[in-house]
């Protein structure tokens, strides 16, 4: 849906009042390559999902500036930042304007006494982690899609960190940040009104209000971020088990441990490991009789991790496991951020390679859930697979989220043949999303733990999770954002309006 | 305690295993397929229809990974931060374009702002990760150079480009940027006072930029191998390598610059091409293998090896120290394009006297001088960000000298070098003095001191 040619010219003049012209995109491929990101997605219906432009604002001034104009001329804005979210939050439904914010990329004040940073919240936390490094500090925020996802899009859908268990996900991270609201005001969210502050009971608690929203109020351009010394050692041991049940029970077991080092658990299933075999380089090594691993992950000073290692090997002990070795161990946690969305990786049923795009499934499911949550998910691919070898069985992993272990982000990952999409296979793996997150509600789990649930499908089911809540959601919206310009369509938010579209 | 049923039911896709193994049931390629179709080729395929079958598979092997892994070491994205300049959009406008969404008229001007230094490809999970295995590495370099090949094809040009590349034939040499005069009878002006002789089994290939412009270069190296005792002579009639008209879609033109060198090597009874530019280098290996097949059976050697070997052989030793800070540039076309980083790394360490901070050459897959892949010619305000980028990097680790072991990069280095006091230097120059030879010739085509 785009806008008629009058009033895009009209936007466009409206634009240049704040934004010089190199700074608003309208050709095609501008629009064409900002209308995706990497979950599969229907090519065959590409253009019904283009912005009319792009804009590359560099200050929260221009941000404010462009957002006013879109809210007197009732024109759909979606912020995008690194466009790597997995739950097509950043892909345009309505047309309107991109916002995209990646040339707000400064590191503005590094403060080393109270450790913290302010940045822009175009950077990515690879870059962000040079500069710091030379502080002896990092920032923790590690999803697998750390070298390309960004700080404002980690605001945007309040995600995952690998490593959170030990120092917390985006939510905990971010201290504060100036936002944009979807009137083009600017406030500042945070506790209280200081930047750097971590913990206020002055007024309402706005700042989960203001993340993991998916750009549906306003758009964060500026933050400000706790700060931890750089680990001295990490330690991420890979044990290999014969069954699943072995590995599940010591996956728990360790997570219950109580180790302060510890900074995250994860449980591969058969599934998982069936998948990586498909290549050398992976832990295929390992003989037939492997079916399922577990890797924990601990990090702080080397003379804190040493000792707590050793308490978790002879947990794992216990529990059956067989150390793969450091080289194994080390190698496969340093790939965490690149095994990911392996095309090559993708098989019709008898064997050929056939270039197929990575999607992943994720709840929030309780520890005593898991198996049979992964049973009936599993059972839901393999339905799909019967019928069409558009979709390929990649595995399932679970991964503790608090450190004690009381819930798994869990994730089942399904291979997708993108070029082999149309109407009808689309439809099926709608469908298909739909019943998995069923289930998840039925384990009164959380549709997701980490991508957001915005997405064709299991947004169905977001008002069966949050019941009145829900309520509260679309009541905030119709406040917030009156005309409904701030990404139109996400969440079914359109609800909250007589009309539906703007 | 929680109930760990997990067997299923017999069929075998509700079991895990692993597709195209021999052990597998039968029922598994039988069963029925609802949906997915061999893709039809058209029977009589436009130009772009041929592009994008050559490439198809390979631009879904970006598009469906979408992640832009490569982003962060993007030079040209490092300073534009435009998405639509970036590894993911070149794979996903040839994608665009088989569906009939894009056209080449629509993406050609994208295709200028790349310089084809290859850190995508290296930096992509693709490569990296199962490329081993599968024989795959991401081919983002050729996916531009077909795409421009593609648009001028087309009748679709850059302004800039194409008066370069017309310039390029009028003189046989590229116009090098600038007002240097430029002709086949100054080819060789760079050798004045070496007394070498033309042809024979060896000859050294000096581009276009060093034997007009840095001229200070290829006499470094000559002087350097007659120092070694190493025979060689200059070609007979050279023109230029063709590579930049290649690297700019003016591919037919790249042919005939290719096929002029082949004939005259064989004229001159070569069979050996020494080669001290990284850009030629590339299309020795690359592009003449691929326009001639076996009949390029001639053998070309990158000096900076030679020299490396030399002094490994106590050939040559450098002796007279130098008293610099220094850190090394790798150019894009021996890093990452060739994997050749240790020679450089080697010669420098030879020389005694250096203050050599090095960065190593994994986290220089981010760096380039903005140089190459015709960037200069169409956007010198990218080149010249690209290069101050760099620079930025050099300063920080406080050294007066810059390195670096192509000519290309040279220049717009040099000149980012100004503004953060770095003087840029080539490998081939300072090896020259460190063993004791005056080099003369120039450093910016004769353009006063
Ligand atoms: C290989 C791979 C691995 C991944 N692994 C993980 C993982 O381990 N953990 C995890 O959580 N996610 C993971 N993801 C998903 C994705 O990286 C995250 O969702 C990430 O937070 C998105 O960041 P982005 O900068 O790419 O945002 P985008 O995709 O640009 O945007 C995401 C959402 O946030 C909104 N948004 C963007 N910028 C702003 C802003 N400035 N203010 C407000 N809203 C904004 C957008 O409108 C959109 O709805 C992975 C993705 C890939 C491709
Ligand atoms: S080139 Fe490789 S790293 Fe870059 S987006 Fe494509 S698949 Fe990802």
């Amino acid at each position: 849906m785009t806008i008629a040619v009058e009033r895009l010219d009209e936007l466009v003049t409206a634009l240049r009042t704040v934004l010089r012209d190199e700074q608003i995109l309208t050709s095609k491929p501008d629009r064409y390559n900002r209308a995706r990101v990497p979950a599969p997605f229907p090519v065959h219906r590409w253009s019904e999902r283009l912005p009319d432009l792009a804009v590359l604002p560099t200050s929260t001034d221009e941000v404010a500036g462009v957002v006013r104009i879109a809210h007197d001329l009732r024109v759909p804005i979606v912020p995008r930042d690194g466009g790597t979210g997995l739950t097509d939050g950043a892909v345009p439904l309505r047309g309107g304007i991109v916002v995209d914010v990646k040339r707000m990329n400064q590191v503005k004040e590094l403060d080393l006494e109270n450790r913290t940073v302010t940045v822009g919240t175009g950077i990515s936390m690879l870059k962000l982690n040079e500069v710091l490094g030379k502080h002896g500090l990092f920032y923790p925020d590690d999803p697998a899609s750390y070298p390309c996802s960004l700080v404002g899009g980690r605001i945007g859908t309040s995600g995952w960190s690998l490593i959170g268990s030990r120092y917390g996900h985006t939510r905990d991270l971010v201290l504060s940040f100036d936002h944009v609201l979807p009137t083009g005001e600017v406030m500042h969210v945070g506790d209280g009104i200081g930047h750097k502050i971590s913990k206020s009971s002055s007024g309402y608690q706005l700042k989960h209000l203001f993340m993991g929203h998916q750009g549906t109020l306003g758009i964060a351009t500026e933050a400000t971020l706790k700060l931890f010394p750089k680990p001295e050692a990490e330690l991420s041991p890979f044990w290999a088990f014969d069954n699943y049940d072995d590995a599940y029970r010591c996956v728990g077991a360790l997570a219950r441990a109580g180790v302060a080092t510890f900074a995250g658990a994860v449980l591969f299933d058969e599934w998982k490991v069936a998948y990586l075999r498909r290549d050398d380089e992976a832990y295929i090594p390992q003989p037939g009789d492997v079916r399922a691993l577990v890797c924990a992950v601990m990090y702080g000073y080397e003379d804190e991790v040493r000792p707590a290692g050793k308490r978790l090997f002879r947990i794992a002990r216990e529990h059956g496991a067989r150390y793969l070795g450091d080289e194994i161990s080390e190698g496969d946690w340093a790939a965490r951020h690149d095994r990911y969305a392996t095309p090559l990786h993708g098989r019709t049923k008898s064997g050929q390679v056939v270039p197929m795009s990575w999607h992943c499934e994720d709840a929030a499911i309780n520890y005593t859930d898991l198996p049979s949550v992964s049973k009936a998910w599993h059972e839901i691919v393999a339905d799909l697979r019967r019928r069409t070898d558009v979709f390929d069985d990649w595995g399932m992993f679970t991964y503790t989220s608090g450190n004690t272990g009381v819930d798994y982000l869990t994730e089942i990952d399904v291979g997708i043949w993108e070029q082999q999409l149309d109407d009808r296979a689309w439809e099926m793996w709608v469908r298909a999303k739909r019943d998995i997150a069923a289930v998840a509600l039925a384990h009164q789990g959380s549709i997701s733990a980490c991508h957001g649930s915005c997405r064709e499908g299991e947004v169905d089911l977001v008002p069966d999770e949050l019941g009145r809540g829900y309520d509260v959601m679309l009541d905030l919206k119709r406040t917030l954002d009156p005309h409904n310009i701030m990404n139109p369509g996400k969440y079914l938010l359109d609800r909250a309006y007589d009309t539906g579209a703007p | 305690m929680t109930q760990l049923d997990r067997q299923g039911p017999a069929d075998p896709v509700s079991v895990p295993f692993t597709p195209g193994m021999r052990d597998n049931p039968d029922e598994l390629a039988e069963m029925p397929e609802e949906i997915a179709r061999a893709v039809e080729e058209p029977a009589d395929p436009t130009p772009t229809e041929e592009l994008t079958a050559e490439w198809r598979n390979a631009s879904y092997n970006c598009f469906s990974s979408g992640h832009k892994f490569c982003r962060e070491v993007c030079p040209v994205m490092q300073v534009t931060r435009n998405e639509s300049w970036t590894p993911t959009a070149f794979h996903a406008n040839v994608v665009a374009m088989d569906k009939g969404e894009l056209t080449i008229e629509d993406v050609a001007a994208d295709y200028v702002n790349c310089t084809q230094c290859g850190a995508c490809e290296l930096r992509c999970p693709n490569t990296l990760f199962t490329g081993d295995f599968y024989r795959f590495r991401t081919r983002t370099v050729d996916v531009v150079k077909a795409v421009r090949a593609l648009a001028v094809e087309s009748g679709v040009h850059q302004p800039a480009w194409q008066s370069w590349n017309a310039r390029t034939d009028e003189l046989t040499h590229e116009p090098v940027l600038g007002e240097t005069p430029i002709d086949q009878e100054h080819v060789r002006d760079w050798s004045e006072g070496l007394d070498l002789p033309i042809g024979g089994e060896t000859v050294l290939f000096v581009d276009c930029e060093a034997a007009f412009y840095r001229t200070s270069v290829p006499r470094a190296v000559a002087q350097i191998l007659q120092q070694a005792g190493y025979e060689f002579g200059l070609m007979g009639e050279q023109w230029c390598c063709g590579g930049p008209a290649a690297e700019m879609g003016y591919v037919d033109q790249a042919m005939r610059f290719a096929r002029h060198n082949l004939d005259n090597w064989r004229s001159t009874g070569t069979r050996r091409v020494l080669v001290l530019d990284p850009h030629d280098y590339i299309s020795f290996t690359e592009d003449y293998p691929k326009y001639f097949g076996e009949e390029f059976d001639l053998e070309v050697v990158l000096v900076v090896e030679v020299f490396a070997e030399l002094i490994r052989e106590g050939r040559l030793t450098p002796s007279v120290p130098i008293e610099r800070a220094i850190t090394y540039h790798d150019p894009c076309r021996l890093n990452k394009r060739k994997g050749i980083w240790q020679e450089p790394r080697e010669i420098l360490r030879a020389i005694p006297g250096l203050d050599f901070s090095d960065v190593d050459r994994v986290t220089q897959w981010s760096y380039c001088s903005g140089g190459g892949g015709g960037l200069p010619v169409e956007k010198p305000e990218l080149t010249a960000a690209i290069s101050a980028s760099r620079l930025e990097k050099a300063a920080a680790l406080e050294v007066d000298t810059l390195v670096s072991a192509c000519p290309w990069s040279e220049r717009p280095l040099t000149e980012a070098g100004e503004a953060v006091d770095i003087d840029v230097v080539d490998i081939h120059e300072l090896l020259a003095e460190s063993l004791g030879i005056t080099v003369g010739g120039s450093r910016n085509g004769g353009a006063g001191a």
